[in-house]
């Protein structure tokens, strides 16, 4: 037992392993943020001038709102002054084709990470569009994915060669004046994914971006737009890591999903960046929204997320089921450790006949974390028969922590079927006993309750995330039970 | 961010206005407090689908219009007196317009005092002012009613307290405070019955203190009855102590905007709570019932159980909030609410919370909505129940669960009459 109480120690005492600081120079603007930047950002990015107003139309905006504090955390004023918008690797002129080409310092990143890039890519048929920090480094698989029709490229590539989809689109899910984060990001995003899948097209691979913040002081402002068309589908990953930096990094991101008649999207997240050290210095604030437009009939979007990183959390991937038997769903878990605080969950927004929705929330909390589910199911007066079974369930580990449920059910149609279950619990000492017992060792046991009470959510994850969100949800949580 | 308030002015004269009896000094604290922060709006959390703004626009037009408080107990009070008297075994005492009568008290038990509030410094020295409708409450109130339940004793007669309020004549506002205090070791039944009258608009705005010392078990039935144009709103602040139990429903069959507040402290070890609710609502009455639970330390227990039953273009909210703090370890927190949809206009909002900040517990929550289950309501048809009749025995299946299980036995068979009526005309709206 002291053994095995030692190791756990060692666990708990456990250092970021992703915490490195790649050492490339930068071309970064100045910390600040006023139209002249947003006109040195867009310029830097030759953006048609669409964009840039777009862009300013956003700020101007963003200028009249006010920081929201509704959300279950507590954090020092952000300076958005002391913040710069835009940092880019120094060799962005001449990108590389292919990984030959590619920055070895780069590389060296990646395989520290975890994430040989070309093995990665070439072992699981992955396409990788890797981020460092704001412009694209290396696109892989492209061809095959041109084969396809499928046009899968960093955000600024889409600006150029297809402004028609990106005029279409973007916006069109979060518009600018959607809430302050989402208002920031419209005025300063620097770079992101964009995918369109074309009528019919099952897209042929699991299409996967790793984002990196790097730089210190440059809040990275990522912008993904996906699009599928009638009868499409496409499996996207998303998946981070980022170095350990004291200063309080700023993530705004956002992501809009667009999914036409027939259409499926599958959106999956395995986040994890540096969550600040045990006294809840540094790490990442991590303020995203995200949202799916299922607009035509039948369509399907679904968000699988595993957070485990980030010192605080702000993000509620949203449905808004327009399309008549569109179908929404949200698969979550949650983990806060130490000083983490988590604020999560899901907006269903019923509008389409035929709805339904399913929201399934693991939140766990060890340390002294507070972990807040906070979910919305709206069924609209139009919405016949919408049909929302929500589960959320919260584990308790440690003394100090905190675990919150607050679910909002809004119902104008009498013939929607709403269930909100939630439960509350600790690692029992029961389960425990028991495990220990059969030969299993303290931290063994702990793991396997807490996969067990994930099962549900990362059986909707696919093979390769499903394996590193084990791995990682064991990392973050070992030690937590003494 | 509060609704606006412009009646500053009438207030601080109609608070200068009351009595000068021993209460002063507390109706100035509750003033300043209240006009710092003013009536809560809907850009508060707390508020955020409730509007208070019709209530406020009464309660500055009855301000400035300088009516003062009420010498005799109305006519209508009597006859309602007489009528619940007949109805429900209790022993009775009445509140109109926000001020207790004790004259016509018929509690003669010696082991209950009842007095005012103004002749009890013990009872004014705890008035609760801690959110912004209690501060308007003390500082509006002409006296309280202050009842106390001596120590180790058991009373067997339920107390009933009609909170009445008449608006014949002119627009009313009023502010009833009743203070209840639970000696240790004792148990009693305690009726609130809210009943209005008068063509008039009317905004009763209540406040129920209740202290269980500890060992002490109340039981409390709380019966909102009101004229369908009055606005009310009441609240429930109980503080529990050590293995003292508390137990309250609270129904909901009349008035157009209501909006109740059941705020529990487990303030002990060995506290326990049970808050049931019924709501039946209908045309376009806005029914909102927010409740909060805190777990302070452990072990303590809360249960809770709200059922609604929706028609025409009523809107209803339901806020049950569980608070568990840190070192409560072995809370035990359930809630639960159901809520029945009839027409296409009606909406119900709810929101079961936790906020846990403690390992050892076990707290759960539910809530579904929907409508009568189609199935059960073919196999009533499939044996020769007519469509109304079917609905008739599901919706009062689904409303008596709550009243059975209301603590005080007594009102029973009253609150199945009222709700019977209640429904008949949920349903007949249903058939229009």
């Amino acid at each position: 037992m002291a053994n095995d109480t030692n190791n756990i120690d060692s666990f708990v005492n456990r250092r970021y392993e992703h915490g490195f600081i790649t050492d490339i120079e930068m071309d970064s603007l100045p910390p600040g943020l006023d139209e002249d930047i947003i006109r040195a950002l867009s310029a830097r990015k030759k953006e048609p001038e669409f964009m840039l107003e777009w862009r300013l139309k956003a700020y101007r905006h963003w200028l009249t709102l006010k920081e929201p504090e509704w959300a279950h955390v507590h954090y020092p004023k952000i300076d958005y002054q002391a913040i710069s918008y835009y940092a880019a690797p120094k060799s962005d002129a001449d990108k590389p084709k292919s990984l030959d080409e590619v920055d070895p310092k780069l590389l060296e990143t990646y395989e520290k990470l975890g994430i040989p890039l070309h093995e990665r890519a070439r072992l699981a048929g992955v396409a990788v569009d890797a981020v460092f920090d704001s412009v694209s480094v290396t696109t892989t698989f492209k061809d095959k994915l041109a084969e396809a029709g499928v046009i899968f490229c960093p955000f600024s590539e889409a600006v150029a060669k297809h402004p028609e989809l990106i005029k279409k689109y973007l916006g069109t899910v979060v518009p600018q004046r959607d809430n302050f984060f989402a208002a920031l990001n419209s005025a300063v995003f620097s770079e992101g994914s964009f995918v369109y899948i074309p009528k019919g097209v099952r897209c042929p691979m699991e299409l996967s971006t790793y984002f990196r913040i790097n730089a210190a002081n440059t809040g990275q402002f990522e912008r993904t737009l996906i699009i599928a068309d009638e009868g499409s589908y496409v499996s996207y990953l998303e998946g981070c890591t980022a170095p350990m930096r004291d200063e309080n990094q700023l993530h705004a991101a956002v992501v809009e999903l667009v999914a036409l008649r027939d259409a499926e999207i599958k959106y999956s997240t395995v986040q994890n960046w540096y969550p600040g050290d045990e006294n809840g210095k540094g790490g990442i604030y991590n303020f995203v929204t995200k949202r799916g437009d299922c607009r035509g009939a039948n369509s399907k979007i679904s968000w699988t997320q595993v957070e485990t990183g980030s010192a605080i959390t702000w993000k509620y991937p949203s449905c808004v089921l327009r399309g008549e038997n569109s179908v929404g769903e949200f698969y979550s878990v949650a983990v806060a450790n130490n000083m983490q605080q988590a604020d999560t969950g899901t907006k269903m927004i019923h509008i389409g006949r035929n709805t339904r929705s399913t929201i399934v929330s693991k939140g766990i909390s060890a340390g002294k974390a507070q972990n807040a589910y906070r979910g919305l199911v709206k069924i609209m007066p139009q919405a016949h028969n919408a049909r929302n079974h929500t589960q959320c369930d919260s584990l308790l580990v440690g003394k100090e922590c905190g675990a919150h449920t607050f679910p909002y059910m809004e119902v104008k149609n009498p013939s929607a079927k709403i269930e909100h279950e939630a439960t509350t619990s600790k690692i029992s000492a029961d389960q425990l006993f028991y495990c220990r017992q059969r030969g299993l060792s303290e931290e063994d046991a702990v793991n396997m309750i807490v996969n067990g009470f994930c099962k549900e959510v990362f059986k909707e994850l696919p093979m390769e995330f499903a394996v590193e969100a084990q791995a990682l949800l064991n990392v973050s949580l070992e030690g937590a039970v003494g | 961010m509060s609704t606006e308030f412009s009646a500053e002015t009438e207030l601080r004269s109609a608070v200068e206005r009351l009595p000068a009896n021993s209460l002063k000094p507390l109706r100035q604290s509750a003033l300043t407090g209240f006009l710092k922060t003013g009536f809560p709006g809907v850009k508060q959390e707390d508020w955020r689908y409730t509007n208070l703004q019709a209530a406020v626009t009464l309660s500055q037009r009855w301000l400035s219009a300088d009516r003062g408080s009420i010498k005799k107990l109305p006519d209508s009070a009597a006859s309602v007196l007489q009528q619940l008297q007949e109805q429900i075994e209790a022993d009775w005492i009445v509140v109109a317009s926000g001020q207790a009568f004790l004259d016509g008290s018929t509690i003669s038990d010696a082991d209950i005092s009842v007095r005012l509030l103004s002749t009890d410094p013990q009872a004014a020295e705890q008035i609760n002012t801690a959110d912004p409708l209690s501060s308007f409450n003390a500082a509006l109130m002409t006296d309280g009613l202050v009842i106390r339940i001596a120590s180790n004793s058991v009373i067997k007669r339920p107390v009933a307290i009609l909170l009445f309020d008449d608006s014949d004549t002119a627009a009313a506002l009023s502010n009833a405070r009743i203070v209840i205090d639970a000696g240790v070791n004792s148990s009693c039944q305690l009726l609130e019955i809210h009943r209005s009258h008068g063509a008039a608009e009317q905004f009763s705005n209540t406040v129920s203190q209740v202290n269980l010392q500890a060992g002490s078990t109340v039981a409390l039935t709380r019966i909102q009855d009101r004229e369908a144009h009055h606005l009310h709103t009441g609240r429930v602040a109980a503080r529990i102590g050590a293995d003292a139990s508390f137990n309250i429903t609270s129904i909901d069959i009349g008035g157009a905007l209501i909006r109740n507040d059941v705020a529990i402290d487990l303030a002990e070890a060995g506290a326990d709570v049970t808050m049931n609710g019924l709501y039946l609502a209908s045309d376009n009455q806005h029914i909102d019932n927010h409740t909060r639970v805190d777990h302070r330390v452990g072990p303590s227990t809360s249960s809770e159980e709200y059922r609604g039953l929706l028609n025409g273009n009523a809107r209803c909210v339901f806020n049950g909030k569980a608070v568990v703090h840190i070192g409560a370890d072995g809370s035990d927190a359930q809630q639960s609410n159901h809520n029945l949809l009839m027409s296409d206009k009606a909406e119900i909002d709810t929101k079961p919370e936790l906020e846990i900040y403690a390992d050892e517990v076990k707290c759960s929550h539910g809530a579904t909505v929907g409508q009568l289950d189609p199935v059960s309501l073919f196999y009533l048809r499939s044996r020769g129940l007519d469509k109304d009749q079917a609905t008739r025995i599901l919706t009062s299946a689904f409303a008596t669960k709550i009243i059975e299980e209301s603590p005080v036995a007594a009102a029973h068979d009253y609150l199945q009459q009222r709700s019977k009526a209640c429904l008949e005309r949920i349903i007949a709206g249903d058939s229009k």
